[in-house]
């Protein structure tokens, strides 16, 4: 789920027919002057940061003034919302609403049908209007859903509206369906004076796997937006960094965590959780969450055990995978050793190692030269995880 | 449904890199792969193995009905067009391996592949396994199957590949083996989800017991317990659901897998062991347990 902020999404949601309000992103309160100015009927100052429930959190405001709007601005600029940053309001016309309704689509993975919603409720209360909002599933290889859509208002919408509202839906759907977007959310998606639908407001996120047939949305994704529910923290970004280089086989997954002092260097993906709960489950604080795999090169391990030895706290090392199928034990002990002397570890520094499948005979004797305590398959992972947090028991504060 | 047995199996993709290793070590450990496909590289070989360039210039020349399975290792934006080929050429089951399939291209194959009645593994499958047939089809155990998967009666489905081997070992650890194992791919939208792979792996004659990953987000849990309660699954159900700690964390953090995100409220792996628990599973919380569980349930089998 990569999001897009609010005007890149109308931007493009306007590119398959849909209405949307003329607005303009500023970033300082002179622009915001400038830009409300030219606004005679009234404007809404909307805070560009990719989450829900805005409304809710004073980030969006109806302006009748330029003043207004300006001191809008200036208030929201430099807040904090959800871990971001308002950095930058998305400003723009006031429309005439004579109705406001709710659109959402979203890919319904046990129907196997895009999970169309809709309810005559819309706004900031939607969500206290839960039945009142009515679903279709719509075919993903129906050459066309207009049948579907047409039964989907007549429950809903006012009959003045139904017109509007299909075509606005038709609309929605191809572009949901051409952007390979994850969720589209038209909140509400209002029918003006003049009967016009309009996306008054609309939150978009597309798929990252799909990102590359995509290149004019890999710029406007918001960066980190689909792992973490905040920014990335410098650990982090140390690991995207790592990550972004091609030359290196293998893939690094770093998840800072508050506290802890276990660095949890792991992998795959089931297998980590699985370690970390076992490692809570024995009374352990891990550090980090982290997930590595693909048969990664020496040098991407070494990188990747630097970032989790740096962060502040860490008092212990702890290495296991599932049993592996390509990814090489040996390998990884080289890169996890020679970060292990390179970061200066403290002589009582508690590193255990569980580690089994391609090359483990060589992996262990490379472990083992490094004092670190190796465990094979005989010592299961939640064995393996008890063992790890009896150690730095044992270890005590060096 | 021909993934057991000893139908033969297709590669599509066999002359790229994962492509040639896993035919490699899916040859030596018995399984009978008698062609590959690859656009644009027809006529040559891989391991023995003739390449063609489509699905349908290898029924031609393999015969028809002699392909069963096909293994697809291809790029992740060229699955859509390598499932298709598939579905519509040779009508086969699929086990796709491909990791980061976009969502609407995995949707689409899925839905063509229900439309045709054919059974899709994956994405993002490891590979299925069984031991008794020395039969694997996908990466699944690497070039070393046997260290982790011998023979016996035990089933086993895992929403994380490498889990599905760590299991394999733990029970060879504690003295029993695998009758089928599946890999159902890290995804959120798959082709056997777990509750439709429960009844595949209990139709295998060995199989006297499921063991069963599990993780948070989806509703595969959820369905599965409900096929439990349905009286559909007559063998015992040994489940581990992993990631607790993930629900202490803000909701929309994205773990591991692709499907392994908990959303306003659902997919928590304490509900998803309560569920199962309620429907007759026995619920296990370390591998160590599950050990001893199947042991209780299945062993000496």
């Amino acid at each position: 789920m990569a999001r897009i902020l609010e005007d890149d999404a109308k931007r493009l949601l306007s590119e398959f027919g849909l209405a949307v309000p003329s607005g303009r992103r500023v970033t300082t309160p002179i622009d915001a002057t400038d830009v409300a100015s030219a606004m005679p009927g009234g404007c809404v100052v909307k805070a560009l940061v990719p989450t829900g429930r805005r409304g809710k959190a004073g980030l969006v405001s109806i302006c009748s003034t330029a003043d207004e709007a300006r001191s809008a601005v200036e208030r929201m600029i430099g807040m904090n919302f959800d871990g971001y940053l308002v950095e930058a309001v998305l400003i723009e016309e006031r429309i005439d609403i004579a109705h406001e309704y709710y659109l959402s689509m979203s890919i319904d993975p046990a129907a196997l049908t895009f999970n169309v919603l809709a309810s005559a409720f819309g706004g900031v209360d939607i969500e206290a209007h839960a039945g009142s909002i009515t679903s279709i599933g719509v075919d993903p290889v129906a050459p066309s859903a207009d049948r579907e859509i047409q039964l989907l208002w007549s429950d809903v919408g006012l009959k003045d509206h139904a017109t509007v509202l299909r075509d606005a839906t038709r609309n929605a759907l191809s572009a949901f369906q051409s952007l390979d977007a994850t969720m589209l959310e038209l909140n509400p998606l209002a029918v003006d004076a003049a009967n016009r639908a309009v996306a008054v407001g609309a939150m978009l996120a597309v798929d990252d796997a799909a990102i590359h047939r995509h290149p004019d949305l890999s710029r406007l994704v918001i960066e980190g937006s689909d792992r973490a529910a905040r920014p990335e923290t410098l650990l982090e970004q140390r690991v995207a960094e790592i990550n972004a280089d091609r030359s290196q086989r293998g893939s690094a997954r770093y998840l800072e965590l508050e506290g802890g002092d276990i660095g949890f260097l792991c992998g795959g993906g089931g297998a980590s959780l699985l370690l970390f709960d076992a490692i809570v489950a024995e009374g352990g604080r891990p550090a980090n969450y982290s997930e590595f795999g693909g048969n990664p090169t020496e040098q991407r391990v070494y990188d990747l055990t630097r970032v989790v030895l740096d962060k502040p706290g860490v008092r212990g090392l702890f290495v296991a995978h599932n049993i592996t199928n390509n990814t090489q034990i040996d390998v990884v002990a080289r890169g996890v050793t020679r970060a292990i002397r390179d970061a200066g570890v403290p002589a009582a520094f508690p590193v255990v190692a569980r580690e089994v499948g391609v090359n483990d005979d060589e992996g262990r004797l490379i472990f083992e030269e490094a004092n670190v305590l190796y465990l094979g398959a005989d010592v299961s992972l939640n064995g393996a995880a008890r063992i790890m947090v009896e150690r730095l028991r044992e270890a005590g504060t060096w | 449904m021909t993934l057991f047995g000893d139908s033969g199996v297709m590669i599509q993709g066999i002359t790229g890199r994962e492509g040639r290793m896993t035919a490699e070590h899916m040859l030596s450990y018995g399984t009978p792969v008698v062609a590959g496909v690859t656009p644009g590289k027809g006529g040559q070989s891989v391991c023995g193995v003739p390449v063609f360039d489509s699905v349908s210039d290898a029924i031609a020349s393999c015969g028809p009905g002699r392909i069963g399975v096909s293994v697809v290792i291809v790029p992740p934006l060229a699955t859509l067009r390598a499932v298709s080929d598939a579905v519509r050429s040779a009508g086969c089951d699929i086990v796709i391996a491909t990791e980061g399939v976009p969502r609407h291209d995995a949707l689409r194959m899925l839905v063509i592949a229900r439309q045709a009645g054919v059974t899709v593994v994956g994405p993002n499958s490891i590979g299925v396994i069984e031991p008794g047939q020395r039969r694997k089809l996908g990466a699944i155990g690497g070039d070393r199957p046997e260290r982790a998967f011998v023979p016996g009666a035990v089933g086993i489905i895992s929403r994380s590949g490498g889990m599905t081997s760590e299991i394999g070992l733990t029970l060879r650890m504690a003295g029993l083996g695998v009758s089928g194992a599946i890999s159902v791919g890290g995804d959120e939208l798959i082709g056997l989800p777990p509750a439709r792979a429960a009844r595949v792996l209990q139709d295998l004659p060995e199989t006297r017991a499921i063991c069963y990953f599990g993780e948070p987000g989806t509703h595969f849990e959820e369905e599965l317990a409900a096929e439990i309660e349905s009286g559909s699954i007559q063998v015992p159900v040994i489940a581990l659901v992993a990631g607790t700690f993930t629900e202490s964390l803000p909701e929309g953090t994205a773990f591991g897998h692709a499907a392994a995100i908990i959303q306003r409220g659902s997919g928590r792996p304490t509900d998803k062991r309560r569920r199962l628990a309620d429907a007759g599973a026995i619920v296990v919380s370390s591998l160590d347990d599950m050990a001893v569980a199947v042991t209780g349930v299945a062993g000496g089998a």
